[in-house]
């Protein structure tokens, strides 16, 4: 069971197994309906490459912030 | 996972190239970018000197994008007589909003003792953003009015404080989807005239005016606007938050309440998933878009360009006999 916490937003728990064989971060992102394009994946408050497979029970997501 | 350069921890990956990369590399690689394309764009002329330095107005809104492009142009050029640097910060009266990045501002300036200007819609127009959501007299998203008067007060005091260029932070992201925007609306002209204004290389001093080793160049027809340049225009916007964040940028993290562009939020996730799928997809968007603006505004300068008066009322330069601006100022007050 991964942590996904939607900085901002809030937290879900994903079961890493549904997003099929080896899922990466990048998969854990649209799993909490985000672009990999759009976020900072977060493992230990340092980021990641989304392509990285999952290996972290806790992840923080940085959403890109929308200027005026 | 492993930098491709080194052998420190991958941070990031970018899926257009390929490459995975350690912070440091990451970070040097957003910089020398940004460096190339003021290089390749010749935004410093050969003819500026010590005695004649260009002064650059940098937009600085206290965002991830101008945070970063003021600290890479302070790097670049502090230490460059050739070179003045001026940030100029707008506050559009949104609570709680622009004063955290008010603040923000005003570190990164201090800490680089970079000359810091603020101006106010307060001030100058006697309306705050908050009150124009809510009034909306023209029926318009805030971002719309927002837009001309920012846009307004940029190029008031590039004038003001006699600067060469306006600088501000668009990123790849935002170029692209301005690309499609253009492309979709079967805007040509409007193609043209973002060449003109802010995408085209400047001519160099060699170049006799004329395009330069087969590099389209921009011809001014903005009439006497100050020109305008993106220097982080090839890096993507989700780079530009993960450099702020890993050099720890003092960008601030709230989002505007306003905030609401339909149109290019269609565009914006239509790109998300392209280059999800196609990665590299913005990069040939914007290489083939440049190229079709180019041609664009070859066409339309030879139509010459619109009859350039002042506005009767605050004598800003406009095609009409009141500016876009002041109507909009007219409008909101006419609904307090």
């Amino acid at each position: 069971m991964v942590t996904v916490e939607v900085v901002g937003e809030g937290t879900r728990e994903i079961e890493p197994e549904t997003l099929g064989a080896d899922p990466t971060y990048a998969d854990l992102v649209r799993a909490v309906d985000y672009s990999p394009h759009e976020v900072s994946v977060l493992v230990d408050d340092q980021p990641v490459p989304e392509d990285r497979a999952v290996d972290a029970d806790h992840v923080r997501v940085l959403r890109l912030i929308k200027g005026g | 996972m492993d930098c491709d350069k080194c052998d420190d921890e991958a941070v990031m990956h970018a899926a257009y190239s390929g490459l995975h990369m350690c912070a440091d590399h990451f970070c040097r690689s957003v910089e020398s970018r940004t460096r190339r394309r003021v290089r390749e764009d010749n935004l410093l002329p050969d003819d500026a000197s010590p005695d004649d330095p260009e002064t650059w107005l940098i937009g600085l809104s206290g965002g991830k994008d101008s945070v970063v492009l003021t600290q890479i142009l302070h790097d670049t050029f502090a230490e460059d007589p050739r070179v003045e640097l001026v940030a100029l910060t707008i506050h559009e009266g949104i609570e709680g909003y622009r004063d955290e990045s008010l603040a923000a501002c005003r570190d990164l300036t201090e800490d680089l003792d970079v000359r810091h200007e603020l101006v106010t819609y307060e001030e100058e127009f006697d309306l705050r953003m908050d009150d124009v959501a809510v009034e909306d007299p023209m029926d318009m998203a805030p971002c719309a009015y927002c837009g001309v008067f920012r846009r307004d007060l940029l190029s008031k005091y590039a004038a003001e404080y006699d600067a060469d260029k306006l600088l501000t932070g668009h990123n790849l992201d935002d170029e692209a989807q301005t690309a499609l925007m253009n492309f979709f609306e079967g805007d040509v002209e409007q193609m043209a005239k973002h060449f003109d204004a802010s995408l085209g290389a400047f001519p160099g001093a060699a170049d006799g005016g004329g395009d330069r080793d087969g590099t389209p160049v921009r011809v001014s027809t903005d009439g006497p606007f100050v020109p305008r340049a993106k220097p982080l225009r090839d890096v993507p916007e989700k780079e530009i938050a993960l450099y702020a964040q890993l050099q720890d940028l003092p960008a601030h993290i709230t989002e505007c309440p306003h905030a609401s562009e339909a149109y290019r939020g269609e565009i914006q996730q239509l790109l998300f998933d392209m280059e999800e799928n196609h990665p590299g997809v913005r990069h040939s968007i914007m290489a083939g878009y440049e190229d079709l603006a180019a041609m664009a505004a070859r066409a339309y300068r030879d139509g010459g360009g619109p009859e350039y008066g002042e506005c009767e009322r605050c004598g800003a330069t406009t095609t009409r006999a009141v500016c876009r601006k002041c109507s909009l100022v007219e409008a909101v007050h006419a609904a307090d």
